[in-house]
């Protein structure tokens, strides 16, 4: 999870390794460990850290997860030459490594040799069929040959099995999102919730997908939602405060006939107008004018 | 944060020449045969000196504390990782391959 500080880090080193500063490793290790997929500059960066032998023999060990991520940058970017010859090394380095023989087989997918590639990831998966890795990509493989069902339901037999992985019920979610199965993708969100309850973009996912559901209670808990993501965030989070604003009004116009409950609920609603105002003007001014004739219209 | 660290260096020297004062003491009355009631009041003193000292030390040497709250500036959730176990290859970029021409050179 990317928090603000490692983002501003992140953009300052970005900074300086595109002009040329030194840095490089430091950006590539941070990289790592936040999990971003920035392949274009892994590849450009990685490969001149590569390429300078005198750099290279200052990585010492960690040169062989350098040709590692340089390699699946590789594959992102279309490079299978640069891919090649990485694996080639690392081969050559460690022979009999199923961590290779992984990248060999995500080298013939990224390459669209499918069959292949789901021979090589049968075949690692005969030595071990408890890889999560090989699992995985499998999953991805289904995904990237357009065979989502199918994808749907080797996913389901991997969480079946590996309950507590949760990049995994994120794809599933975000699938089921994407396939408009909201009820599924609603019950993926909640046990990703459970799982790491401190991350606030689940909320949100979370209280977007009762949102879409529709109806009184899930607009009620959608709410709820929403004001636990703008509590997580310290109220910095926009489409939070825009949530609320829409779910008080979707909730005002559904339940317009029946009796009006106690509104303690408009306080919430106001305070979010408000935080949302000033938001506005301090980084969009020009726009704060839409802003209130929208607000003024939802307030009805 | 050298005089952070001097002071804490001369806190510790306080306590453990309290320390010291304490067992002399406790030495002297064994001879005199009286019971050890407390330290006597200059060691007192100089335990409440070297803490005030040791305190003010571990303070200001670590340097910047973090903050703690998971909402605050620093510290609130930007972005989730990309899922880069799931990745796919099959995407839009195949239409601009970037990079092409980079290669390892050996």
């Amino acid at each position: 999870m990317v928090s603000r500080e490692d983002e501003i880090r992140l953009n300052e080193l970005e900074n300086q390794v595109d002009n040329g500063g030194g840095g490089t490793w430091e950006y590539l290790c941070l990289l790592r460990k936040l999990k971003l997929r920035r392949s274009d500059k892994v590849l450009t960066h990685g490969l001149s850290l590569l390429n300078d032998p005198k750099k290279r023999s200052a990585l010492a060990a960690e040169e062989w997860t350098l040709y590692e991520q340089v390699a699946v940058a590789a594959m992102d970017c279309q490079n299978f030459g640069v891919a090649k010859d990485c694996l080639n090394v690392l081969q050559n380095k460690f022979p009999e490594s199923k961590r290779v023989g992984r990248l060999e087989a995500m080298l013939l997918e990224a390459k669209g040799s499918w069959a292949e590639a789901e021979k090589a990831y049968s075949s690692l998966l005969e030595d071990n069929p408890l890889d999560q890795a090989v699992h995985k990509r499998r999953v991805a493989m289904a995904k990237s040959q357009g065979n989502i069902s199918g994808a749907i339901e080797w996913l389901n037999k991997y969480l079946d099995i590996f309950m507590a992985d949760h990049d995994a019920w994120r794809e599933l979610a975000e699938i089921y999102v994407s396939q408009q199965m909201y009820k599924q993708a609603a019950f993926c969100y909640e046990e990703l919730i459970l799982a790491q309850p401190t991350i606030p973009l689940y909320h949100l996912a979370y209280a977007d997908v009762l949102y879409t559901l529709g109806g009184l209670e899930n607009f009620q808990a959608a709410k709820k939602y929403y004001a636990s993501t703008i509590d997580l965030t310290g109220g910095k989070n926009v489409r939070a405060l825009y949530g609320i604003c829409l779910c008080t009004y979707a909730i005002g116009q559904l339940s317009k006939g029946r009796n009006k409950e106690d509104k303690d609920g408009s306080e919430l609603q106001s305070l979010a107008a408000t935080a949302l105002e000033k938001d506005y003007k301090y980084r969009a001014a020009g726009k704060l004018s839409i802003l209130t004739s929208t607000l003024r219209g939802l307030k009805l | 944060m050298e005089l952070g660290f001097v002071a804490g260096i001369l806190g510790v020297l306080i306590l453990s020449h309290a320390v010291y004062s304490t067992i002399q003491y406790r030495g002297l009355l064994k001879i005199t045969e009286q019971e050890f009631s407390g330290p006597p009041m200059n060691v007192i003193v100089e335990l409440l000196l070297g803490l005030i000292l040791c305190i003010w030390a571990s303070l200001t040497v670590p340097g910047k504390f973090k903050s703690i709250h998971p909402d605050s500036k620093e510290n609130r959730i930007v972005s989730l990782t990309a899922n880069l176990d799931f990745m796919i290859f099959n995407h839009r970029g195949k239409a601009f391959p970037s990079g092409k021409d980079l290669k390892l050179k050996h």
